[in-house]
């Protein structure tokens, strides 16, 4: 083979996964739910990275002799039972959970990935190691884990991701590692293999694009179940502690007093309901419109 | 579509999970259908789980078995180390001591003693117990049981916290500070089994009262010694299969977490008058869960309520709820040992610059009277002084920027520990931006398991920790003893000689008038040194079904169980 082949044959990857991800965004577009579910989220963060502009109360200020209010002109969704406003609590709760929910899926995500994709490459020996660590690490209590984790380091919010991280990356390892072994075994790597690729090179431009549908979809169902993890941890008084607050937070005070002030539970919840089905949306979205298999069809 | 087929397994599964992507209309259908099944079958399950049978107040009734919310899990069953309330209320149950309390009116009343008399210097108590007063495994309760028992109280190598209740008796404050190894010293003698003689250092108007405290009631000495030493903490001798009382019940299951069951004890003397055939205490640290359980008759008695449900139980069910006065104060305690709190004047400042009123009014709404005093006011005739402590920003400010924190400038981040409630969680959160408001600090909130918050607080680890204090019989003493140096229940580090002595003093003193006037000025002192920042005055707001009789409203929430019955009712809620 000579040097020019090659190079045309490089080209020739190159153009085709431009061609997927310009394909992908055409038909993510099209797909209307799936947007409805990115413009929610984009406008999610952006409220959450104003919010110190935005809101319209300072997120600790008490009016006591208020208490809990209904919803009103001047507090839109109404007070808690100290008085203070609940969308500006919403908001700045928003910059904790979705700072949590995606941060500790992405420390997650690396790990996972790379972990799973490891192991299920490489195979035999190896794979049987790197495996039976992650069945060690399953078979710890994870809240003990955390726990630990937490108590050795001290309390401090990066350090909340990083737990929770380091929790979460498990399953992730076994889903990747899954998928991986099956594209392993398809006829388009041996074809890569024999045409001189290198490995980094063959993980990189065959097995990750066929692995991706199953790895968005299992993040979109890691984000909401780490934001509730971590007011799990908060409710211990290893998260965040008041008067912070995070959408779980206040959730779990509306629940407190749920019959009595009901504004209080359906707000945050709301909130955090629409997050998720939108997060659900854009990952059904992107991993049908990242699916190599459906851009041939 | 044809993917489908191809796919590997959680492609589908997830696919099947996202059909709302696919507006298939038939799909739809038959999608909606078969969730209307799941729906229909899950609501039945939902339902049928429901009609568990007869609740327990209807079990309850019929059987005479009493169901009653008791707060937390217990530290601990034995009556020597422990100090709370929810001790108390199973300890009650187990153990009795010399005298008993009047239900209603708390006055002493024949319980191991049958009778007493006291000399006419009204230092010699001379009991004679009564000779059918049993233990549960069938031995006879004698003089020597209490001999021993308060000896083991006053061991300094226990370091029980409630050892001072025993220190009007001859010679025991020294026993317990360890200046005086022979107790046959101390006032205390038992010349037969049946007779026992207490020499009192002054005339001490309460003392009958501490004798019905769970503090000075009996342990079975074989019991004891049989898992452990005599001095030695948290043995295996308070279990359930090991456990042996003198009180109207005996234990008979411990579930950590969920459950402390006593049944009738058949060896207790007055075994006739005890109508209940069993309690069972439930450890329920969450008002809303109990408030839920009370409400769909798996409880008697609530130990709590949440806030926000007064105002509505007062209105639609009356006859369930009542707020009665409580002996107790509701309060912080500063650890002046370590951190800015060592200054007498920062510790005025935080407790100046906190709005009693609309806490009360606002945050526990169940009529609690704002403290300006540790001894609740009118407690036995004392008045407390007032005029100390009041709501006063502008001199809470001054104070702070006295001991170098001009404007909470430099100010570390304090500590707020608490126990692990929605109630003083929200007192904390309300005081902390009371704090940061009037004073520019910051305090971090902590909270912790009963168990973990009274260890940290009985070794001084802490800076600000809640507490409360309920009298344990109706005289100053029981609020102000408590901070004499080094007293076990002090738990704030805070010791002052002249507090001690005018403690001492008022104890010596036998005119009422005089006494009080020792106990003012040493409250006094206490409320100007500010080891402690009073925060309400307790009501006690409980939630009870009305077919509970004989449990009658008192200040201390004393309610001795062989008075308790339950009458039949209809079973239809």
């Amino acid at each position: 083979m000579t040097a020019t082949q090659l190079k045309s044959a490089h080209s020739n990857t190159d153009y085709d996964s431009y061609s997927l991800w310009r394909e992908a965004s055409y038909r993510l577009k099209k797909n209307k739910m799936a947007m409805l579910g990115f413009w929610t989220l984009l406008a999610l963060f952006v409220i959450a990275a104003c919010t110190p502009w935005l809101a319209p109360y300072a997120y600790e200020s008490q009016n006591l002799a208020l208490g809990a209010s209904p919803p009103s002109a001047q507090h839109l969704l109404g007070t808690d039972i100290h008085g203070r406003d609940l969308l500006t609590r919403l908001m700045y709760g928003s910059r904790v959970s979705l700072l949590v929910g995606f941060a500790a899926t992405a420390v997650s995500l690396v790990i996972g990935v790379l972990w799973g994709t490891i192991a299920g490459y490489i195979g035999g020996r190896i794979d049987t190691v790197m495996m039976r660590i992650v069945d060690i690490l399953y078979a710890l209590p994870f809240m003990i884990f955390i726990i630990l984790l937490m108590v050795v380091f001290g309390r401090s919010f990066l350090l909340l991701f990083l737990a929770i991280g380091l929790v979460e990356w498990l399953t992730m390892a076994r889903i990747v590692r899954a998928q991986v072994l099956s594209v392993r075994k398809q006829e388009y790597i041996d074809a890569a293999i024999v045409t001189g690729l290198s490995h980094w090179q063959i993980i990189y431009r065959h097995v990750m694009p066929n692995i991706l549908g199953p790895v968005i979809v299992y993040v979109t169902l890691t984000i909401p179940s780490v934001i509730l993890l971590e007011s799990f941890l908060s409710f211990l008084g290893l998260g965040i502690q008041p008067p912070q607050s995070s959408w779980g937070v206040l959730i779990s005070r509306g629940v407190e007093s749920m019959e009595e002030y009901p504004w209080l539970l359906i707000f945050p919840g709301l909130t955090l309901s629409i997050t998720l089905f939108s997060l659900n949306f854009l990952g059904d979205g992107l991993r049908d419109a990242l699916d190599p298999r459906t851009a041939k069809s | 579509m044809r993917l489908h087929k191809q796919a590997p397994w959680p492609r589908r599964l997830f696919t099947e999970i996202h059909w709302i992507r696919n507006l298939d209309a038939q799909a739809v259908i038959k999608r909606t259908r078969s969730i209307t099944r799941v729906c229909l079958v899950l609501s039945l399950i939902i339902i049928a789980s429901c009609d568990l049978g007869p609740s327990n107040r209807a079990t309850g009734a019929a059987q005479q078995i009493l169901h009653l919310g008791n707060g937390t899990e217990p530290k601990d069953l034995d009556p020597h180390i422990v100090t709370g309330v929810t001790e108390h209320n199973i300890i009650s149950a187990l153990l009795e001591g010399l005298v008993t309390e009047h239900p209603k009116t708390l006055q002493p009343q024949p319980g191991v003693a049958a009778s007493w008399s006291l000399s006419e210097d009204g230092t010699r108590y001379t009991f004679k117990l009564r000779d059918n007063a049993y233990w549960s495994n069938g031995d006879r309760v004698t003089a020597d049981d209490f001999l021993w028992s308060w000896q083991r109280l006053l061991m300094p190598t226990l370091a029980g916290e409630y050892a001072y209740q025993l220190y009007p008796i001859v010679n025991a404050a020294a026993f317990n500070k360890g200046e005086l190894n022979d107790f046959s010293q101390v006032g205390i003698s038992a010349p037969d089994p049946q007779t026992l003689i207490i020499d009192l250092a002054y005339p001490t108007p309460y003392f009958l009262s501490l004798l019905s405290h769970f503090s000075t009631f009996p342990v079975h000495k074989d019991t004891v010694l049989a898992h452990g030493k005599k001095d030695e903490r948290g043995t295996l001798w308070t279990r359930a299969e090991n456990f042996v009382g003198n009180g109207p019940f005996v234990l008979e299951e411990w579930r950590l977490n969920y459950l402390i069951k006593v049944t009738k004890n058949p060896f207790y003397w007055d075994q006739e008058s005890v109508a209940l055939n069993e309690i069972r205490f439930y450890p329920i640290d969450n008002a809303q869960t109990e408030e839920r359980m009370f409400r769909t008759g798996a409880l008697h008695i609530a130990s709590s309520i949440p806030a926000d449900k007064i105002a509505s139980y007062q209105q639609n069910h009356p006859e369930k709820i009542s707020i009665n006065p409580y002996l107790g104060t509701y309060y912080y305690r500063f650890n002046v040992t370590r951190g800015p709190l060592v200054d007498p004047r920062v510790r005025r400042a935080l407790s100046l610059a906190i709005d009693r009123q609309i806490l009360v009014d606002a945050i526990t709404k169940g009529g609690q009277i704002p403290a300006f005093s540790f001894t609740p006011p009118n407690t036995q005739g004392y008045q407390p002084p007032s005029g100390i402590l009041s709501y006063d920003v502008g001199l809470a400010r001054q104070l702070l920027a006295d001991a170098g924190f001009p404007n909470g400038k430099g100010f570390p981040t304090l500590e707020l520990l608490y126990n692990t409630s929605d109630g003083h969680r929200r007192i904390a959160v309300a005081v902390q931006q009371m704090w940061k408001e009037a004073l520019n600090i910051t305090i971090a909130l902590s909270n912790q398991d009963w168990k973990v918050f009274l260890d940290r607080a009985q070794s001084l680890d802490y800076d600000i920790a809640r507490a409360g204090w309920i009298g344990d019989y109706a005289d100053p003493n029981t609020f102000l003893d408590m901070f004499v140096t080094d007293g076990g229940n002090n738990q704030t580090g805070w010791s002052h000689p002249q507090y001690d002595q005018l403690i001492a003093k008022a104890a010596a003193q036998a005119d009422q008038s005089s006494r009080y006037k020792s106990f003012y000025k040493a409250e006094e002192l206490l409320l100007n040194d500010s080891p402690i920042m009073p925060i309400y005055t307790y009501t006690r707001v409980q939630l009870m079904h009305p077919e509970v009789k004989g449990w009658l409203a008192n200040i201390l929430d004393h309610h001795p169980y062989k008075y308790v019955y339950i009458e039949p009712i209809a079973v239809n809620e």
